[in-house]
């Protein structure tokens, strides 16, 4: 350092600029209006990056913490013993009855020895690659407004999701792909359904654009009475209409932008298809994810994850890939939310996540790309250690839930928070889905009080007025 | 001397457009004076520089939040080591950050600090920098306080200001059709930005039929303007546009953004809400009658305390349950609380979002960051709506309640005698049924059937298929059973389950539920899957399960259940088959039964009792019954076809059985003080406010809410309104932040103008054409819209309005454009909505976006029935925002999706074919110029150039019509307003 201490005067102009203005915001969006649009973008940071994107895995209906990643050997001791202090306290669907342990025994997986459930062997062999927070709190206790929450940062519908933030933040790194992709589950939409990935009062290029082994995105083709030759005559039509328009009002940027989102879209038109199209796979690779399984549900997760790495391969920012989905009447049925057999019902739900999940991790991690890709699990929030009374399931805990990240920035082999005895509420480091955010967009690069966006009156951010970026689990 | 402002742009600027433009002048921020400083005068800190520090600088550069590595608290934290060294350069404020930061580079451009808020005003600019050149003293003891940016003294709780529209400098006045333009002209002239020459006819006639009808105009309509050269035609034409129904269409669709109004019910469960487009129907219709504001909005408050059994009154209240609300249902306490306090916010929220322009919600769990509104204010609030409860109830003039019951009530009356009189005859029975219990019951001589599994043994026989028929359940006979598994054994030993998948058996059903996510989530597959965990539910009351081998075997067992993991108690399993018969085939074609559920033991006291019954019950009470139930049903059929009472989602009231009080922390488990229904303490200055008992009726409340927010002496309330007409005329308000008028919003760029507006709208008794006619008939709103260089460089966004700002339409206009040019457009008004996507309601609701639209859709968006969580193509791509929110204002995004959907949904290629078919028709034979000629006057308002005209001619003849109307359709000047 010389005379400044910044340097020189021009970093610490760019610093003092980075850190007080919106210019985050506006350098993306800049990007988007110049008339070079869908080019690659400049990205500005506040600070280095260690992820370039991210993927979301999300487990709806609510995965019981105390079965898969939270071991609590209290658990097995005091069985069928009254919950301390609590005793027959009132939850979501009401009368919760005594201590039930998990059907399955945990066992130790990998160098660090940490003690998952036995139904993880797959997941289980990543573990030391993971960090785990097991001290995770939400505000709702029921599903929809729980997604929404865990995907946007509100219980309440409407704010702009996690994915649309990060878009908004750091543009597509692909100019013929979304920079947002939502893989919903072959079964359907998780519970609120598309309020988890809408852009809210962001701009609406921010909407994740939901696509699936099983479903193409919409309006993405040309119709098919027209020729190749009469579409690419229709576009050259197309061109000279709005160029000549344009022409007239040159200050008028958006006029050009909109003529570079056509040229976008038929971009799209190629690179999709190529994007969804599994036949360069080898049939080791299909293996691995289980693509060929009897089970159709976890062949068609297997499906979807691959088609998530070929997302992530090809430059897509923020993926949601979806494991279960809604509530469909029955508890427990299509998605993870085992009121009263959860036995059964997690018989049913771990396998179609634990072969498949697993396998994408390790092909990242093969093809290089964990090392610029943050992977996260989540679920909206956790269950009771206690059964509910007259069934063999768990109700809804609000106070309790695990998740874990893994890959680009991750201090593998880590544990932080911790539940009490019998998982019941979050006891050591209690942290929130702020807390989390803070740390995912730090990872990303961004400080997240300064990604602000204004609405109705508010800077609003994926974090609202909360969030501590949990260093403890950063390399 | 004319003092150049810095033009304040403020959160708007962060829009799509501008914000390159922000970017550049980011960079190229040189700090430039473009106004003379006063000289003369020393700048004094403590009274001149530290207050505004205070107020604009230091919420986020303080000790605790050193945003860029600096604290302005004192002249020592400027010396802190990390702090950037030149953020203020004593005696050379052009080398000072402070100074560059506050400045703009360009009239026009947002200065980069403060981040949030408005920038400073030029005469603080002017007086920072003053402070900096004289030497920048700042005496040392001297720390700095953060105060709320905004105290009583904020421009907008200042009652109207009784403005007048200035005199105009006699070479302007050629600009000035009225008192509008007065306000603007003069001071554009000062800015020497002068304003534009009025637009040509056919652009003025296309702007206001899109402004005020969200429509093209057609030719006809075109035509006929153009040749209208009589003194008045544009006056009379802006009648004419006042006067068409169309126009509350276009508005009421803008008022409805503003206030959330959507058609479910959001959250998890989503369902639709089919009786809320009354509450549509009146928006529309309350606009296109010009109701005045103040009654309208009272109406939205307490519709049903001003007008009982008035339906057309009564259906504002559909505003207070017009939001998002959570009914999931919560056992939990606490979280139970918590979900009635968020259905009140949202309530909370769009009243004083939509009627004051003020941010209360943000108060909810402290007192507002920003203004000056203390928390117990949210409470406030909170008294007014306790009562209110989401729901649907009768809507109904006294008139046809009294009609409904005058049909009714003999009917009713002897269905009721019909119904004792069966009762009688099964009491009978009954009776004897309870004599003859014991020796009946030992007719049943097995076990009754078990949910968690039922097993048949019957002599050893060779089947290809075996079947279940159901003919009862565990619930009755109306049920539609669930079995998760069935099996079919062979002969011990070695007995096995021949009825598996896995074995090659096949099993079907004659009726199974359907999941529009998996079509075979229900299916009878799941009955020989092997596995438990799901189910074949039937769609029908009983059922018949068949299971085919895939040859012919020996069978002597079956054993099926619906709850083999024992998910319920047994007795409150799913519907389980009760009655049923086994039988079996070779063929397929003769069955013969092998087992049934003679004998069971009925599986509740219940179905006992309908057994013996049957049983007890003689021929001449049975006949009886026949004729007697046949009555009932005549009765009821003719009561159900009495016309019914409309039932309307307006909400439902209920005395609160406590009092309000405050949350602290905004949360309903930590009870603060009681907080009686009263006026807001923000605006209490100007003028008397209210106070209820804390139990007060809550009608009571919400009418003397309703009559204190409309008040003429509450200036918010006017202001905010005609800031919104603004809004919608020009694409921007005089207030940017249309639902914020707060210091986290804009502040006006022509104050004195909002204030003489505010007024007129008052002094036309709160109706709102007149001020439509006050803007439309103005100079400002008739400019033209060209560029000219000096106003682009400095006031890009034509914020100041130096011509008329050019802008995109809306999602809603864009589909009804289409729609009118291609002459497909229903304009029947009113009613039930049409839907743009398939309705699922499978415990919770889905909205599947449609590919195909039927014609029935083919009415203005207006009417589309407008729900939460809901993608629908165009409408979504454009902007349309989801309703979960209020949207005070739309964005205009530009995207690929948007070209996809323009491009490539089925509407669109139909509608081009649509608008070839009316081309073709309009010029018979004719030539292809013609065709295309007209075509750009439907889509553009105007003639193609003769080049367009070649260019288009030779598209259509190499490639046809249609091609060449949905290249139109794509077109940015089909979907750009100026």
């Amino acid at each position: 350092m010389n005379s400044s201490i910044f340097g020189n005067e021009l970093i610490a102009r760019r610093d003092f600029l980075g850190s007080v203005s919106q210019g985050l915001a506006g350098v993306a969006l800049a990007s988007l209006v110049a008339p070079s649009i869908g080019s690659a973008k400049t990205i500005s940071r506040h600070h280095p990056a260690k992820a370039k994107r991210v993927l979301q895995i999300f487990c709806p209906g609510a995965v019981s913490q105390v079965d898969t990643w939270d071991y609590k050997p209290a658990l097995e001791r005091h069985h069928g013993q009254p919950l301390p202090e609590e005793g027959a306290f009132l939850s979501f669907q009401g009368k919760n009855g005594n201590l039930m342990k998990s059907p399955w025994e945990f066992r130790a997986y990998g160098q660090t020895g940490k003690r998952l459930s036995s139904m993880l062997p797959h997941l289980g062999a990543h573990v030391d690659d993971m960090a785990f927070v097991h001290s995770l709190t939400s505000k709702t206790n029921t599903h929809g407004p729980g997604c929404v929450f865990m995907n946007t940062g509100f219980s309440a519908d409407g704010f702009p999701a996690n994915g649309a933030w990060v878009s908004y933040a750091l543009g597509s790194a692909n100019e013929n792909l979304p920079a947002y992709v939502v893989i919903p589950d072959i079964r359907g939409e998780p519970p609120s359904g598309k309020a988890n990935w809408t852009s809210g009062f962001l701009p609406a290029e921010h909407q994740g654009v939901a696509l699936n082994a099983q479903k193409t995105i919409r309006n993405l083709q040309s119709p098919e009475e027209y020729s190749p030759q009469a579409e690419s005559e229709y576009r050259r039509f197309l061109a000279q209409l709005n160029q000549r328009h344009a022409a007239g009002s040159p200050e008028i940027t958006e006029l050009k932008a909109r003529i570079a989102a056509y040229e976008l879209a038929g971009r799209m038109q190629i690179s999709a298809p190529e994007a969804t199209d599994f036949a360069a796979e080898s049939v080791g690779t299909k293996k691995l994810y289980g693509v060929d399984d009897p089970n159709p549900l976890k062949a068609a997760y297997a499906k979807n994850c691959i088609l998530a790495r070929r997302l992530l391969e090809r430059g897509v920012r923020f993926i949601t890939l979806y494991c279960g989905s809604r509530a469909s009447g029955v508890d427990g049925l299509l998605n993870w939310d085992a009121h009263k057999k959860l036995k059964a019902d997690y018989e049913r739900h771990i396998p179609i996540l634990d072969q498949p999940s697993a396998a994408l991790i390790t092909d990242l991690k093969s093809r290089g790309l964990l090392d610029d890709t943050l992977v996260i699990w989540t679920s909206e929030f956790g269950r009771m250690p206690t059964h509910q009374e007259g069934t063999t399931g768990r109700d809804h805990n609000p106070d309790a839930f695990t998740l874990w990240m893994l890959g680009a920035g991750v201090k593998g082999g880590t544990s932080y928070g911790a539940t009490d005895e019998f998982g019941r509420r979050a006891a050591e480091h209690p942290t929130t889905v702020y807390d989390f955010y803070a740390t995912v967009l730090d990872l990303l690069g961004i400080d997240h009080e300064r990604l602000t966006f204004y609405h109705n009156g508010i800077e609003r951010r994926l974090t609202d007025v909360h969030g501590r970026s949990i260093t403890e689990v950063i390399a | 001397m004319a003092l150049m402002l810095v033009t304040r742009i403020s959160h708007l600027v962060r829009r799509f457009g501008t914000s390159r433009f922000f970017l550049l002048g980011l960079l190229a921020c040189s700090g430039a004076v473009l106004w003379p400083a006063a000289a003369d005068d020393r700048v004094d800190f403590a009274s001149e520089i530290a207050p505004i520090l205070s107020r604009h600088c230091l919420t986020c550069h303080n000790r605790e939040r050193t945003e860029g590595r600096l604290s302005l608290v004192s002249l020592a934290d400027l010396a802190r080591p990390k702090t950037p060294k030149n953020v203020v350069v004593a005696s050379d404020p052009d080398s000072s950050l402070l100074i560059q930061m506050v400045s703009s580079s360009a009239l026009g451009e947002r200065p980069e600090m403060p981040r949030e808020g408005s920038p400073l005003t030029a005469e603080q600019v002017a007086l920072l920098r003053a402070w900096v050149k004289q030497g920048a003293e700042w005496p040392e003891e001297l720390e700095l306080q953060s105060a709320a940016r905004a105290d009583l003294t904020w421009w907008s709780l200042q009652p109207l200001s009784g403005s007048a529209p200035p005199a105009v400098e006699p070479s302007l006045r050629s600009r000035v059709r009225n008192g509008v333009d007065a306000f603007v002209v003069q001071q554009l002239a000062e800015r020497q930005l002068p304003s534009s020459p009025v637009a040509d006819k056919r652009t003025l006639i296309r702007r206001l039929s899109f402004v005020l009808h969200g429509l093209p105009p057609e030719p006809e309509e075109i035509a006929e303007f153009l040749a209208d050269s009589r003194p008045g035609a544009w006056e009379r034409l802006v009648d004419r546009y006042l006067a068409s129904p169309r126009y509350g269409e276009r508005w009421g669709r803008h008022w409805l953004d503003v206030i959330r109004f959507g058609e479910s019910n959001g959250y998890e469960r989503n369902v639709i809400r089919n009786n809320a487009w009354y509450f549509r129907d009146y928006v529309i219709d309350s606009l296109n009658r010009d109701k005045p504001y103040d009654r309208f909005v009272q109406e939205h408050l307490a519709g049903d305390r001003l007008g009982s059994n008035e339906p057309e009154v009564e259906v504002g209240t559909a505003f207070l349950v017009g939001g998002a609300y959570d009914d999931v249902g919560n056992q939990d306490p606490a979280a139970a609380l918590q979900i009635r306090a968020n259905t009140i916010d949202d309530m909370i929220n769009a009243s004083a979002s939509a009627f004051l322009g003020l941010t209360v919600s943000c108060a909810r769990c402290h007192d507002h960051k920003f203004d000056p509104i203390p928390q117990a204010d949210y409470y406030r609030f909170q008294s007014a709506f306790a009562g209110v409860q989401q729901g649907a109830r009768i809507l109904a003039s006294a008139e046809e309640r009294n009609r409904y019951e005058r049909e009714r009530e003999p009917l009713a009356e002897s269905l009721e005698q019909v119904r004792q009189t069966i009762e009688q005859v099964r009491e009978g029975v009954r009776k004897r049924v309870e004599r003859r219990k014991p020796e009946l019951t030992k007719q049943f001589n097995r076990p009754k059937v078990d949910p968690y599994g039922t097993e048949e043994r019957f002599e050893p026989v060779v089947a290809k298929a075996v079947r279940l028929e159901i003919n009862g359940t565990t619930q009755g006979r109306y049920h539609r059973p669930v079995i998760d598994e069935f099996e079919v054994w062979t002969p011990e030993p070695d007995s096995r389950n021949v009825a598996l998948a896995s074995y090659g058996s096949k099993a079907t059903a004659n009726s199974m539920r359907y999941s529009n996510d998996d079509p075979l989530l229900y299916s009878a597959l799941k009955t020989n899957d092997g596995g438990y965990g799901e189910y074949w539910i039937a769609n029908l009351a009983g059922g018949v399960l068949t299971v085919e081998f895939p040859r012919l075997e020996t069978v002597s067992r079956v054993i099926w259940s619906n709850d083999r993991v024992r998910a319920f108690s047994r007795n409150r399993s799913r519907p389980f088959s009760t009655d049923y018969t086994i039988s079996v085939s070779v063929d397929g074609e003769e069955w013969t039964p092998v087992a049934s559920s003679q004998g069971r033991e009925p599986f509740n006291e219940s179905l006992l009792n309908d057994k013996l019954f049957a049983q007890v019950v003689n021929q001449e009470e049975n006949k009886r019954l026949g004729e007697l139930d046949k009555r009932r049903r005549e009765l009821e059929r003719q009561l159900n076809a009495v016309k019914g009472l409309p039932q309307a989602w307006v909400g439902n009231f209920q005395q609160p059985a406590k009092a309000t009080y405050l949350m602290q922390g905004g949360d309903p488990t930590r009870v603060g003080a009681e907080i009686p229904p009263s006026s807001l303490k923000v605006l209490e200055q100007l003028y008397p406010g209210y106070r209820l008992d804390p139990n007060a009726p809550e009608g009571e409340r919400r009418l003397e809410l309703a009559r204190w927010l409309t008040d003429r002496r509450n200036p918010l309330f006017s202001r905010v309104m005609v800031n919104r007409l603004w809004h919608y005329h020009f694409g921007r308000g005089i207030v940017a932040t249309p639902s914020d008028f707060g210091a986290g919003g804009s502040e006006p760029t022509y104050p004195a103008l909002l204030d003489w507006m505010a007024g007129e709208l008052i002094r036309h008794e709160w109706r709102l054409k007149p001020i439509h006619r006050l803007i439309l008939n103005s100079h400002t709103w008739r400019q033209a819209s060209d560029a000219r260089p000096e106003g682009v460089n400095r006031d890009r966004d034509a914020v100041y309005l130096w011509r008329y700002p050019p802008r995109r339409l809306e999602a809603e206009a864009i589909r009804d454009a289409i729609l009118r040019i291609t002459g497909s457009l229903n304009t029947a008004m009113g009613g039930p909505g049409f839907r743009l996507y398939r309705y699922s309601l499978d415990n919770v609701a889905t909205y599947y976006p449609l590919d195909e639209y039927d014609p029935s859709t083919f009415r203005r968006s207006v009417y589309h029935q407008h729900v939460r969580a809901a993608q629908v193509d165009l409408l979504t791509d454009f902007d349309c925002p989801d309703p979960a929110l209020p949207a005070p204002s739309r964005t205009a995004t530009i995207s690929p999706q948007q070209a996809m959907s323009l491009q490539n949904h089925p509407f669109v290629i139909q509608q081009a074919k649509a608008l070839a078919e009316r081309l073709a028709e309009r010029h018979p034979g004719g030539s292809v110029a013609d065709q295309v000629t007209t075509a750009y006057r439907l889509c553009f308002a105007r003639e193609p150039e003769a080049d367009e005209l070649s260019a288009a001619v030779a598209l259509v003849r190499s490639h046809g019509l249609p091609l060449f109307c949905r290249a139109l359709i794509n077109a940015n000047e089909f979907i750009y307003l100026r």
